[in-house]
């Protein structure tokens, strides 16, 4: 009854002779009673049927395996690596990097800086007075999202805006914080993780999320000191309790700055209340944390198995010594643009160089793109797309341009399958892979899919669309369902509601 | 091995050797996540004998990023209170004092006249050994049950796969008003539903997309394939159980979310509870429900942010009392909160506290057998760390709910017994 499940058996090769140059399907669709040649129709969809049909008795057998990666050929490498790398592709997008090749891509996306989003004045100016609505901010993001001209850089600021983490909610939006968080973490995107420790730490938004902001030598703040190492470097378990205490005696001193419209508002609320004006309260010119001595730990503590006084420099220098921070981090790069489960091997490799380079994250994801596991077939299909990945690929390949409603709308439907940006479920960040398959989500993801096509006025022609976003390989039942749609409405439909289409 | 054979002449090992053929799925099968060839779960699981006759039904509030359990109940009568806390000890001169030495939070007024009612237990000091200060391990160990971090499968999944027929039931396990699955409702086997928002939950464009999306989710090829395939299968269950329940409810409690209260809670705790006394009240088989109130990891300006959050628990759960004493249902029903850890006894310069240990267990509803169990926490005696010792093992409090109100076996659950807390009033038959 309580067998433990047995070890995996070797994924199954496709048999030989069932590859098309266009439309591969899973193995099963022979065992499944549905004729290949009817899938290969594909190329021949027509307008015969006035609805769509239901296969009803030739549902394939449940023993279907696994998609039959195409990753051998150079287009569809191409397009795995736009969906990982970026957000998805548009036509155009596809067409281009295909003509680069896999190789130019790989090295346009990696060493073309970000570019900044457009000035968001509201944001800079929030104030207690002046709030940021938080759906303005999530919108004015994904707008970049799905026009940036450097959609790599962009992608690993979302990577990075799950990994570093913080929310609308604490961080409040009668604050620039969370706006300059982002800002930030898109300029450090392609650094190195040294640096880019330092400039979290310091950053106003994190200094509220995780509390260092008012975290005092005399009496610390454990919560930034904790998640410093279990969340952003070190891993669960690579570190003690008291580690976690001299950390937050170790970094204590920071406070969040005072922006020139927060002040404002604090002294026009003090003269409507009739009271004087806080005698230490002054604007802060600079956009980080400001370190004031007084409030610091003086003294020696040990940390991480040195007995010294220590300052915020000396003990992120000391983390990034740690044998457990590569491999840590290279796990979640790879959870997040290879496979669910990397194994080992891989990890110890990439974490290897990643090390030795000083933490590059330029060098670390060329070695992730590059690497042979990259484009092996069990990588293939091996990821699901977060509802922020599904929406931008979505509005990508229904060719949909800026327009303010679009991501607004946008915005709201990413709540829905839970993804709101700037607002994680907890301070891990955002759920991964199979964690974001629930009923609710499958189903609000469906809904987007229709909703966003009933909201168009006219709808784009269908195409190749199939090997432009799902490379020609589909299940029996998408290929079924695509052959007898009556029209592209239905088409785009199809794709978009896929499974295929929620896989990367 | 027990073999359940019989239907459409599956058997168990015919499931297991299928459910392996999916290639990496095995790993993802240890990741606890992966969901099994519907069909088969289904089989299998429809193959089962109901074990359980009874129609109790089980509300369980995860109180999340950490609850302090010495703000929530407070030890008035200790002296150490004040000195370890002065600033959140200014909650101890306004809260409702249940006994000499203890105190519920001010803002728990529903809760304690159903205290007073003799409807709400209070188990102090939960907690388990040797525990984990993170809030992901310390989750964990409480959705699995298991401190050795040995399982997978939450303890609620279990329950439900080791006792319910939930296949083509979904809504035997429902989380409802969130998004994706909690960890203590995973399971491999079982099958289980979430509601974020009952109103949104049917299909965009009807009956023809919805079958579409039927055969669109069939045989799904890849490691993700059985899971994508069996969620739309329970999002086709759900909507068709939903839209039958819809029509026969009102609500008859004071539901209000009052978001604006809590600064960082997402989870609209009432309009969750809401949904939960709708599907109980409308006859949909619910056994499980999980619901959660997150922004309890409070590292700063504690009391205001506490105070608000006591007030979100306790008017949701008064309405939801309320709701199912007007529909007749109360007697059914336990909630009971739960939380990854308590916090640090000694406040901090920001006016809050760091992750701690043991903490109460509230349990309230009308098949409680009310008062206080297990010791009031001693501050006197602080471990090294300077944190609470545990007196009542979490999973005592567990098989109490399993074995006593849901009338489950909770050893086969849990793995060993533990010493009844009895506060059940009439164990389930």
């Amino acid at each position: 009854m309580n067998e433990p499940p047995k070890p995996a058996k070797k994924t199954q090769k496709a048999p030989l002779g069932i590859k098309r140059r266009h439309v591969l399907v899973g193995a099963g669709a022979a065992a499944g009673g549905l004729a290949v040649t009817r899938v290969l129709g594909l190329h021949h969809l027509g307008p015969e049927l006035p609805t769509i049909a239901l296969p009803g008795q030739a549902t394939p057998t449940p023993k279907t395996k696994d998609w039959i990666a195409p990753l051998d050929k150079p287009e569809a490498q191409v397009a795995h690596l736009l969906r990982r790398a970026t957000f998805g592709a548009t036509t155009a997008e596809y067409d281009a990097a295909v003509s680069d090749g896999f190789k130019t891509t790989v090295d346009r996306l990696i060493e073309t800086p970000a570019a900044e989003p457009p000035v968001m004045q509201a944001a800079e100016d929030a104030s207690q007075e002046k709030p940021l609505p938080p759906v303005q901010l999530q919108a004015w993001w994904l707008d970049w999202m799905l026009r940036s001209p450097t959609p790599f850089a962009e992608r690993m600021a979302f990577f990075w805006h799950g990994h570093f983490t913080s929310d609308f909610r604490k961080v409040n939006p009668q604050t620039p914080f969370i706006y300059w968080q982002n800002l930030t973490w898109r300029r450090m995107a392609l650094s190195n993780l040294s640096d880019m420790l330092y400039k979290v730490t310091i950053d106003p938004g994190m200094l509220r999320y995780l509390d260092l902001g008012t975290s005092t030598g005399r009496s610390p703040n454990e919560n930034y000191s904790r998640e410093l190492m279990e969340l952003f470097t070190m891993g669960v378990g690579t570190f003690t309790e008291d580690d976690v205490r001299a950390g937050a005696k170790a970094l204590a001193g920071w406070r969040e700055p005072v922006t020139q419209a927060m002040y404002d508002a604090a002294v026009k609320r003090a003269m409507e209340q009739g009271r004087p004006v806080p005698r230490n309260l002054q604007p802060d010119p600079g956009k980080t944390g400001v370190f004031e001595q007084q409030r610091a730990y003086v003294g020696p503590v040990t940390f991480l198995g040195d007995t010294r006084q220590w300052g915020t420099t000396s003990v992120l220098e000391k983390i990034l010594k740690q044998d457990s921070v590569a491999p840590f981090i290279v796990t979640k790069v790879a959870r997040e643009f290879v496979n669910q489960d990397p194994d080992l091997a891989y990890v110890k490799r990439l974490a290897e160089t990643f090390r030795k380079t000083k933490y590059d994250v330029k060098t670390l994801m060329r070695d992730v793109f590059t690497s042979p596991e990259f484009l092996s077939p069990p990588s293939y299909r091996a990821l699901v797309k977060s509802p922020t990945e599904l929406m931008i690929h979505t509005t990508k390949a229904l060719g949909l341009g800026q327009q303010p409603q679009l991501t607004r709308g946008l915005a709201v439907a990413g709540n829905g399958m839970g993804q709101a940006l700037f607002d994680p479920p907890e301070v891990g960040g955002w759920p991964s892979n199979a964690s974001w398959i629930s009923s609710n989500n499958v189903l609000e993801r469906v809904n987007f899919a229709q909703a966003t096509l009933t909201a168009l006025p006219t709808i784009p022609a269908f195409g190749k669309a199939y090997v432009t976003h799902l490379d020609g390989v589909v299940s029996p039942a998408t290929a079924q369902l695509l052959n007898s749609s009556p029209d592209d409405a239905t088409r785009w439909l199809i794709l978009l509601a896929s499974p295929e289409f929620q896989l990367k | 091995m027990k073999e359940l054979g019989g239907v459409n002449g599956l058997t168990r090992r015919d499931f297991l050797r299928s459910g392996l053929v999916f290639g990496v799925g095995a790993q993802a099968l240890s990741a606890g996540y992966a969901a099994v060839p519907d069909v088969f779960a289904r089989a299998v699981l429809a193959a089962k004998e109901a074990k359980v006759q009874n129609d109790r039904i089980l509300v369980m509030i995860q109180l999340g990023g950490g609850n302090d359990g010495l703000q929530t109940v407070i030890p008035i009568g200790d002296g150490a209170y004040r000195d370890l806390r002065p600033q959140l000890s200014a909650a101890a001169a306004k809260a409702q004092p249940i006994s000499k030495d203890i105190a519920l939070h001010e803002n728990l007024r529903g809760i304690k006249k159903l205290y007073d009612a003799g409807k709400v237990a209070i188990v102090q000091g939960v907690g388990y050994p040797k525990p984990s200060f993170s809030h992901f391990d310390s989750i964990r160990v409480w959705e699995t049950g298991d401190p050795e971090r040995r399982q997978q499968n939450g303890w609620l999944g279990k329950a439900i796969e080791k006792n319910y027929d939930s296949a083509g039931h979904p809504l035997v396990g429902c989380a409802c008003g969130t998004t994706n699955v909690p960890g203590a409702l995973r399971d491999l086997q079982a099958t289980l539903t979430v509601i974020d928002d009952q109103k949104t939950f049917s299909f965009q464009g009807g009956q023809n997309v919805e079958n579409v999306m039927g055969t669109l989710y069939t045989g799904t090829p890849g490691i993700y394939g059985a899971l994508f395939d069996s969620a739309m299968a329970t999002v086709r269950d759900t909507v068709a159980q939903l839209r039958t329940s819809a029509a026969k409810y009102t609500p008859k409690g004071g539901y209000s979310d009052k978001v604006n209260l809590v600064y960082s809670s997402k989870n609209q705790l009432a309009a969750a509870l809401q949904l939960a006394a709708e599907l109980i009240v409308t006859g949909t088989g619910v056994k499980i429900i999980h619901v959660t109130l997150g922004g309890f990891d409070t590292h700063y300006t504690e009391l205001n942010r506490h105070d608000a959050l006591m007030s979100y628990l306790d008017s949701a759960v008064s309405a939801f009392h309320d709701d199912l004493t007007a529909y007749g249902m109360a007697d059914r029903v336990l909630v009971a909160t739960w939380s990854e850890f308590g916090r640090r006894p000694k406040e901090n310069a920001s006016g809050g506290t760091d992750h701690g240990t043991a903490s109460p267990v509230i349990v309230i509803g009308d098949p409680v057998k009310g008062g206080l169990y297990g010791e009031t926490p001693a501050l006197a005696k602080l471990d090294q760390l300077g944190n609470l010792s545990f007196g009542v093992d979490f999973r005592a409090v567990y098989q109490e709910i399993l074995s006593s109100h849901l009338g489950v076996d909770g050893k086969e659950i849990l793995g060993q017994s533990f010493d009844r807390v009895p506060f059940v009033k009439a164990p389930a038959g």
